[in-house]
């Protein structure tokens, strides 16, 4: 669409002269070739950092630029990293609100719902940007963020993964195409060096044989471009493959939990994925009996004797067993009241009267 | 006269010899269209010299909301050849029949109408357009210019050799500071007009913002729905989408725009030469400025919206912006083909930074894709486009039908020859190693010599490059060969300046017109290579000194090479090779223009004798196997006797019943070829199965006009059989 035009000369990197002289000490790059600027996020002013040194060392002191003398910390200084400083605070601003609004596409009904979403940060934001109520978005936003914890927080862990796997993605991708590569350059080599011993085999058929010459270059050359047809179709197959193999989607679709507070409009109503019980073998059978205690000792002289009689527990015979075993039985039965399940059972099976009978007269 | 003008005056000769020979005019309109500064006739604008400010001025005085103004009365100036359209009939504007562009022009400067929107209002009428690839290829301009055009078009790329390299310029975006920092102004600019706009007329910006809300499809009514051409730069499906709610409002789009142009400044001033992915381009964006994938993507439609609704006139101001929000959303749309390249230096030796930030298209597939979904017949056709299996893997396409004709000439009226050695037997190359040796620079400038003695009139010779053509011009200098070469012919030589160099060119004509006989040396890749021809005695004889390979330590170059390699498994070298063999050919069909030219044409380096296959059929077919291995001395001689050969008298009676036919011939031509299909039906009934196909059309090699006099169509399905067993 467009290619630069070929332009001479040079072109200075930072516009502007006094980008290049401290504001407060007016010293000059052209003095000082590695002159650095700092910038404090508290008022951004641009001072060099010999100034901070020298007066914020011995603690916190007010900002020198005139009209300005808010109180800096030396190690809240950085350095600038964009041209416009304006940005480079807007920038500031915006790592601060996006830290805390961070409500991703899938959590919102609809894309308008998001999109007004968006619209309605985005007008935080200015306000803080502009000045112009910051109180009260502080208050919004100190309120949000006390409300939603737990979203804020899934959602930047959720963030962070996605763009370690892009990372991770597109690393290894390169050592593939690397490992391609290398495979590439040896096939060729294979191939040169198949060519020449063809041509070999060819000089040496031709000085041994008595045959037609025409004849026999032609085969030997037919042989090899049969040979490399065949090779360079295997190797489009296994890039197929590879190809399908990788085209797999890396980022998996989180839910998160909607909340009152600050005015979001369409979120999705997150339903508690309920929590799996445990596996029950007895499909809610209660093992408790309902009847009696089960005691661990039961006085019977009978009994006794066969605790004791190595004859009998040699042969694995155990009283506990047995006394739960005669519990068992004399308490079974209590509380099961079959009129009443197959009432329960005639009125499910309405219709059938006639077999209901005939359950009940089999019931007895 | 440019290509488009002279195609067009071939037609309206077409047309006319129709006429004449059906005795009837047929209803056929055929119409040229280029750009504004072409075409313009509107006194002041037309001689503005830069397109853009042509494009811009233009607009200013066409815009549908200037001419709103001015139907409420206020003061604002219209340009009268667009307003005289509107009194027209709009299926209309221009008489049936074939315009020139200078035809049109005349017609528009007697009707007083607007060419240019007449040819662009008219090309839904037309049965013929023509018009430069890039109004079909460039995104921006295509969805503009093209989208009427109905899906049955069949669309013809003509000299389309070089149709990858345009594919890519056109979705290529080169950024540097001075860009950068118009944009930021371009973007102040627009802040301003934001509060302006606000206090003055607040509906406009709340009736866009509501517009943005219901989506963008509907903001942009003026889009055809059904034909809508997909524009790489922001897909169909993502058109549907509502622009994302944090640029929905126009300050904030604009601080967002900002914020990029910032980042993007950033960027550029690390003075380190490193190549990125879009991907992890658009990753570290986000990190340190916060700029998501999504806004970004809707980025230059954003803008065209914002500016519509500014209703701004003076769009030059806003181009670099432009530029900017391109690059935003190509950026954001696609992950794959593309890279960003950051260039600190502008060469190797360099000290002062000049940053440049290439994003650089490395797919040429991607832009001509849109064409080839939309449009069901596309011919892609040249006359040095070989290898053909070149191309379709580049382009990723399949061919139906895919054939290389050879020349019928009545006399062996071009002779081509592969000089390997020197006079004194060593052999020559303009490969890296050996092409600054005396002994190599000797025997070019020997073989220049000869040839500039035996050749009348004019001879053209090609170097591969700027530096070395300098290089080797200034060793000839030292050795005297300039001298000697002097007294035979005027020298003349190419510049990267266009200005010298159309002078040169008329200096050349002269000399070559007047008898003094002149060489211009001239470059592979230059200007003249392409677009100039050198019929009959403006150019006798081409040299190629040195296979033209491109410039490899080219960054951008290197990464094209390797995501061909990666992707559609072209190795480097073939590409090279073939491109290399592709701008040689080019050259040499400078000298050939017609069926009664003659010239011969020399490629001087011992490695061509490796590439002789890579030639177009019709040189290839034309050199014999002893002059693909010759010394200069050979050569010369074989060109003696050439030349002896073409000075004899040539009338139009012997190319008669072979180059050219009468309609006797013609329609002995069909019989034949009805006979022979008779044959074929019986030899397929007898022998049962009919997998033995045609001779494939020799009859169909004879160029323009004669194919549609007879039905082929059983010529193309057995091709096809053809090609599928
Ligand atoms: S409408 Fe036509 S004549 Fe008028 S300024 Fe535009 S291009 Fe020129
Ligand atoms: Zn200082
Ligand atoms: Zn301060």
């Amino acid at each position: 669409m467009s290619r630069v035009p070929g332009k001479k000369g040079p072109v200075p990197g930072r516009a502007g002269e006094d980008d290049d002289i401290c504001p407060v000490c007016k010293s000059s790059r052209y003095l000082n070739q590695n002159m650095k600027f700092l910038i404090n996020p508290e008022c951004y002013h641009k001072m060099c950092e010999s100034c901070v040194d020298r007066i914020f060392s011995s603690g916190p002191a007010p900002c020198p630029v005139a009209g300005c003398g808010r109180t800096l910390r030396k190690q809240r200084f950085r350095k600038q990293i964009l041209q416009d400083i304006r940005i480079e605070r807007e920038v500031d601003i915006r790592r601060r609100v996006n830290a805390v609004f961070n409500r991703r596409q899938e959590e919102f009904e609809t894309l308008r719902d998001y999109n007004n979403y968006l619209e309605e940060v985005e007008i935080l934001i200015f306000n803080l940007i502009n000045k112009t109520d910051v109180e009260e978005t502080e208050k919004k936003i100190a309120a949000y963020a006390a409300d939603h914890r737990s979203t804020i927080s899934r959602n930047k862990a959720l963030a962070h993964e996605e763009s370690i796997n892009i990372t991770a993605e597109a690393e290894a991708q390169r050592e593939q195409a690397r490992i391609r590569r290398a495979e590439d350059l040896q096939e060729e080599e294979d191939e040169r060096r198949e060519r020449e011993e063809g041509k070999r085999a060819l000089v040496e058929r031709l000085a041994n044989s008595k045959g037609n010459a025409d004849a026999i270059v032609q085969e030997i050359e037919r042989a090899q471009v049969k040979r490399s047809s065949a090779k360079g179709e295997k190797a489009n197959l296994e890039r197929r493959k590879e190809n399908a193999m990788a085209t797999q989607d890396p980022f998996g679709v989180t839910n998160g939990s909607a909340g009152a507070g600050f005015k979001i409009a369409g979120l999705k109503k997150v339903v508690e994925p309920e929590i799996e019980k445990d596996y029950d073998p007895y499909g809610g059978t209660a093992l408790e009996h309902e009847y009696y205690v089960f005691q661990d000792q039961y006085e019977h002289s009978w009994l006794d004797k066969a605790r004791t009689n190595p004859e009998i527990t040699t042969g694995g015979y155990d009283v506990g067993e047995y006394c739960a075993r005669a519990m068992f039985e004399a308490f079974a039965g209590l509380g099961c009241f079959i009129e009443d399940e197959l009432g329960a059972r005639n009125v499910a099976v309405d219709s059938g009267t006639a077999t209901a009978a005939a359950a009940m007269a089999a019931g007895r | 006269m440019s290509e488009i003008e002279k195609a067009l005056a071939e037609l309206k000769a077409l047309m006319q010899y129709r006429a004449d020979q059906l005795g009837q005019v047929e209803d056929f309109r055929g119409l040229g269209l280029t750009s504004r500064k072409n075409l313009c006739l509107h006194p002041s604008v037309k001689r503005e010299k830069s397109g853009a400010v042509v494009d811009a001025r233009c607009r200013s005085l066409t815009a549908g909301f200037v001419k709103e103004k001015k139907e409420r009365g206020e003061d604002v100036d219209l340009c009268i050849y667009h307003d005289n359209l509107d009194l027209l009939e709009p299926h209309n504007l221009v008489p049936p029949g074939v315009f020139t562009l200078d035809g049109l022009l005349k017609y528009g400067e007697q009707h007083k109408q607007c060419p240019y929107f007449s040819a662009r209002r008219m090309m839904p009428f037309c049965n013929v357009i023509i018009y430069s690839y890039h109004y079909l290829l460039d995104p921006k301009i295509a969805e503009r210019v093209s989208k009427e055009l109905s899906k049955d078009c069949i669309v013809v790329f003509d000299e389309a050799h070089n149709i990858d390299n345009v594919c890519i310029e056109s979705l290529s975006i080169d950024l540097n500071d001075d860009i950068l920092r118009k944009a930021t102004r371009g973007a102040d600019n627009l802040e301003r007009k934001i509060n302006e706009m606000r206090e003055s007329d607040a509906d406009k910006l709340q009736s866009e913002y509501a517009k943005l809300v219901e989506g963008l499809r509907d903001a942009e009514e003026a889009r055809d729905e059904n034909a809508f051409m997909a524009n790489p730069a922001l897909p169909d499906d993502l058109l549907q989408e509502a622009v994302p709610g944090n640029i929905r409002r126009a300050e904030h789009f604009i601080a967002f725009l900002k914020r990029f142009v910032e980042y993007v400044k950033m960027k550029i001033h690390v003075l380190v030469v490193s190549s990125q992915t879009p991907l992890r381009f658009l990753q570290e964006c986000k990190e340190s400025t916060f700029i998501e994938k999504k806004p970004l993507r809707f980025c230059a439609e954003r803008l065209t919206s914002l500016v519509r609704t500014l209703e701004l006139t003076n769009i030059e101001d806003y181009q670099s912006l432009q530029e900017v929000a391109t690059f935003a959303t190509l950026a954001a749309t696609y992950d794959k083909g593309f890279l960003l390249i950051l260039e600190p230096y502008e060469s190797d030796t360099a000290t002062v930074p000049n940053p440049i930030l290439h994003f650089a298209c490395l797919d040429a597939a991607i832009a001509i894709k849109p064409v080839f979904d939309r449009f069901s017949s596309v011919i892609i056709t040249s006359g040095t486009i070989s290898p053909l299996e070149m191309y379709p893997k580049m382009l990723g396409f399949n061919t139906v039908v895919q054939e290389s004709y050879s020349m019928t000439l009545a006399r062996r009226s071009f002779l081509p020859m592969i000089v390997t050695r020197g006079g004194d037997q060593s052999a020559i190359s303009s490969g890296f190693k050996i092409r600054n040796e005396p002994g190599v620079v000797r025997n070019y400038g020997a073989l220049l010599m000869e040839f500039s003695k035996i050749t009348p009139d004019g001879i053209v010779v090609f170097f591969p490059s700027y530096l070395y053509m300098e290089s080797i011009i200034s060793m000839w200098q030292g050795m005297g060969i300039l001298d000697e070469i002097w007294k035979f012919k005027l020298i003349l030589v190419e510049t990267p300046d266009s200005q010298e160099t159309s002078l040169a060119l008329e200096t050349y004509r002269t000399a070559c017109c007047n008898g003094r006989g002149a060489i211009l040396l001239c470059v592979a890749r230059g200007k003249v290579s392409e677009g100039i021809d050198f019929d009959h005695h403006y150019g006798r004889t081409v040299l190629c000194i040195g296979v033209p390979f491109q410039y490899t330590e080219s960054r951008i170059l290197k990464a094209r090479l390797e995501f061909l390699r990666e992707n559609y498994r072209i190795r480097e070298n073939d590409f090279l090779s073939f491109d290399a063999m592709r701008h040689a050919a080019q050259c040499l069909g400078r000298v050939l223009r017609g069926k009664d030219d003659y010239g011969i044409m020399v490629l001087g380096d011992r490695r061509f004798l490796k590439k002789r296959n890579q030639l177009p059929k019709w040189i290839n077919q034309a050199m014999t196997v002893a002059e693909e291995n010759m010394s200069t001395d050979m050569a010369v001689t074989n060109a003696k006797k050439f030349l002896r050969a073409m000075a004899q008298p040539f009338g139009q009676k012997e190319q008669d019943g072979i180059s050219t036919w009468s309609i006797q011939d013609l329609e002995k031509h069909v019989e034949k070829s009805q006979t022979d299909k008779i044959r074929e039906l019986q030899n397929v009934q007898v022998n049962g199965n009919g997998d033995h196909a045609m001779g494939d059309g020799d009859g169909l090699t004879n160029g323009k006009g004669t194919e549609d006099n007879y039905d082929d169509d059983d010529d193309v399905d057995a091709i096809m059989r053809d090609m599928e067993a």
